[in-house]
């Protein structure tokens, strides 16, 4: 446990998977603290403080939702992950709209949910980075002042698009991206719904950052929601044989069951 | 009334006398009477004048005329030559003062007589002709009223029920008849209304067997055979005051009636299924939310474990395979819920352009374990291909075709993976070496819950994969299908459309 302690707030309506995450999260550093509804939930975060929210999004009374809503009314920066299921990717793309930091879906694996947590605090406790400050992950260097990207050193050229898209994800790294945010930043506000372009602009760029532009290892796609660009310890997590990138519970899964 | 109409013939005497026993008999020989007493009066006074007058035979014959004339124009045949034959004993009684019993032979008499009754005949006849065709023409005005009548209720009838009986009685009801009997054949059933001497259900069946099809003017009896196009589908009899034409069309829209009937009924019936399917996927639905949370508890305690380590190998290992378990009771109910949204056609097909290559490469990773103890041989033809497809949807097709072929294949055999291009569509297919597919079941296999009989006891499975990959090429607008032959083994085939780009 090098890192110090985590605080978190777990806010789940079953009490199964509280007293499952309990355990181990306790053990290994987190200091866990449970609410059972989002009203609860509220109360505690007003009374004392925490790194981060562990929030189901399906509850009883206001919801995770709306429990969001009023926690970035007064903790704009708090990290909070949300809890969902999968099939409810329009919960996850709400949720992400309304500020959460990230999703995991259930069921998920206690160490994928630690580096989910651990990679949210990680971001919002880094300090705060200059605008123009070139970003560095993995091969891929992406510098604002002068609108460049090198791979390896070698320039990468971009149109102004492919630009703005890996701009957008890169100075988010880590945290997903919903397509309407991107659509937006990239293209303007009436362009929210124009998914299909999205989709051949991110193939176009894959084809110039990724080795392997099929399987990608920098620009995943977050089916359904959106796209997110790996942050420097996930990279590593991938160079470890870990992968958790892929929010496919069965891909996890089925590469923990081979593991 | 029969007696105007066929004058002259005994036979429908006889009926008119039969039936008029029971229609106010007395009443119409008293008006006969009446008629031919009025006749006689006429005939009389007229002889008188002209014996008083001295009038010559012709003018006397000219008012007999004008006497007998009326009688049969008015009052019928029979009546006339009563008239005629007063009128002729009265002309040689009176004027001509001869003996009754000689008249007979004056030869002037009986041409007189002739002349008379011949007249009264054409007179009658013609009379009785206008007087039917003024009758028909009303009566058809009232069976086009009847038919109207009928075509309206049967419109309006209720076809949640079985609408022979409705039928047979709106028939019998509108026109009127004396007994009607219609014969279902879909369904094997007579209805019948008013009252038969022989046995309806016979008499009707037998039209049907026979198709015979005929109006019998002496029993009022018509009979039809219901037909759909050229195919009969039942029959009609009925006894009672109708023409030909009316019983073609009344067994026409009976017919037309049971054709309805079977499609609100088929139609009914596809609504059922429909709404059956949407509850079942409701069920399913919520079921599978439900095991999500349980599953997420056994999840995160046995990674939980395995994460804060001190575990012996042993405990280890039963950790592992508590949440190896968990994650296939977990992939289970995802496969209920994509088969429940599929079939409630809530998934919409997320079209992205997917490698082949990566794809294949992905779902045979994702099933390393199983597909441990066999050889696996993939053979791309293109390995740039890009498929605008669902990835996920995809995924869960190819899965269950691999996952199905280590199922059912014979232990250490090879399973090919091949995609190759067909004109406008990519073929993805698996092989594998394994027992036949029975012929019977190659389609239904691809039915929720349809396990094949060979399957059944030799090997675990929901029998709700294969629906689930049918399902998923359905929605790219492909088909799947498969091959069976205990010598060259069973090959699963999914074609898939191949974007437009992508066609060399």
């Amino acid at each position: 446990m090098s890192q110090p302690e985590i605080r978190i707030l777990l806010v789940d309506d079953e009490s199964a998977i509280r007293r499952a995450l309990r355990p181990p999260l306790t053990e290994l550093g987190f200091e866990v603290v449970e609410a059972i509804r989002g009203e609860e939930a509220l109360q505690l975060l007003r009374a004392s403080s925490f790194d981060a929210v562990l929030l189901d999004i399906n509850m009883p009374g206001i919801g995770g939702i709306e429990t969001l809503r009023r926690i970035r009314a007064f903790a704009p920066r708090l990290p909070v992950l949300m809890l969902t299921v999968r099939d409810a990717e329009d919960e996850k793309i709400k949720a992400l709209d309304e500020g959460a930091d990230d999703y995991i879906t259930k069921p998920f694996s206690v160490r994928e949910l630690i580096a989910r947590i651990r990679a949210t605090v990680r971001r919002v406790r880094a300090p705060a980075r200059a605008e123009d400050a070139p970003i560095e992950i993995g091969d891929i260097r992406l510098s604002p002042a002068q609108k460049r990207v090198t791979r390896r050193g070698q320039p990468v050229h971009l149109t102004r698009k492919e630009y703005g898209i890996l701009h957008c994800l890169m100075s988010h790294a880590g945290r997903p991206v919903s397509n309407a945010e991107l659509l937006t930043t990239v293209w303007g506000a009436e362009y929210r719904e124009e998914v299909e372009y999205l989709r051949t602009f991110v193939r176009q760029l894959r084809k110039k950052i990724e080795d392997e532009p099929s399987s990608p290892a920098y620009l995943l796609t977050d089916v359904y929601v959106g796209y997110r660009f790996v942050d420097a310890e996930m990279l590593k997590e991938q160079a470890e044989g870990a992968d958790h990138a892929g929010d496919d519970p069965f891909e996890v899964l089925h590469r923990e069951q081979v593991d | 009334m029969e007696i105007r109409r066929l004058p002259g013939a005994l036979i429908p005497l006889r009926i008119t006398f039969a039936r008029g026993l029971h229609r106010g008999w007395g009443l119409k020989v008293l008006l006969f009477v009446l008629e031919c007493a009025l006749g006689i009066i006429g005939v009389v006074l007229a002889a008188a004048l002209a014996h008083w007058f001295e009038w010559l035979l012709p003018v006397a014959v000219l008012i007999y005329l004008a006497i007998v004339v009326p009688t049969a124009l008015l009052c019928g045949f029979w009546q006339a030559v009563i008239v005629s034959l007063s009128a002729v004993v009265a002309q040689s009684v009176i004027t001509a003062r001869q003996p009754g019993l000689n008249a007979a032979a004056d030869p002037a008499n009986t041409i007189t007589l002739v002349a008379f009754v011949l007249a009264s005949l054409v007179i009658s006849r013609l009379s009785a002709s206008v007087n039917r065709n003024a009758r028909e023409a009303e009566s058809r005005g009232e069976q086009m009223r009847d038919l109207y009548e009928f075509t309206r209720r049967t419109l309006a009838m209720n076809l949640h029920i079985e609408p022979g009986q409705q039928l047979v009685e709106l028939v019998h009801e509108i026109f009127a008849l004396e007994a009607v009997v219609i014969f279902d054949a879909d369904l094997h059933q007579t209805y019948q209304a008013g009252f038969w001497i022989q046995d309806p259900q016979e008499l009707a069946q037998n039209v049907y067997y026979f198709e015979t099809a005929d109006d019998d003017p002496v029993t009022g009896i018509g009979r039809r055979v219901l037909r759909l196009g050229n195919v009969p589908i039942g029959s009609l009899v009925v006894r009672g005051e109708t023409s030909p034409l009316t019983n073609n069309a009344i067994a026409s829209l009976i017919a037309t009636t049971f054709d309805r009937y079977r499609a609100f009924a088929n139609e009914s019936q596809i609504e059922t299924e429909r709404r059956t399917e949407q509850l079942r996927a409701t069920v399913l639905d919520s079921l599978a939310h439900a095991y999500k949370t349980p599953l997420t508890a056994i999840r995160a305690a046995s990674t939980g474990l395995g994460e804060m380590g001190r575990l012996s190998a042993a405990q280890a290992e039963l950790v592992a395979l508590i949440d190896e378990q968990a994650g296939v009771l977990n992939e289970l109910t995802t496969r209920l819920l994509t088969t429940s949204r599929l079939d409630a056609g809530e998934v919409a097909v997320n079209a992205e352009p997917v490698g082949v290559r990566s794809l294949i490469d992905e779902v045979v990773n994702s099933l390393k374990d199983r597909l441990a103890s066999m050889k696996v041989s993939i053979q791309i033809e293109d390995e740039e291909l890009e498929l605008s497809c669902d990835r996920q949807l995809m995924v869960a097709l190819l899965t269950q075709y691999i996952d199905n072929a280590c199922k059912y294949s014979i232990f250490g055999t090879t399973i090919t993976i091949a995609v190759a291009g067909a004109g406008a569509e990519t073929i993805f297919s698996v092989h594998s070496l394994g027992p036949e597919i029975p012929p019977a079941d190659r389609e239904r296999i691809f039915d929720r819950y349809y396990r094949s009989s060979t399957s059944s006891h030799s090997a675990t499975g929901t029998g709700i994969g294969l629906a689930v990959a049918k399902r998923a090429a359905q929605m790219h607008g492909g088909h799947v299908w498969v091959s069976s032959s205990d010598a060259d083994g069973t090959t699963f085939f999914a074609a898939i459309p191949t974007p437009v780009l992508q066609r060399s």
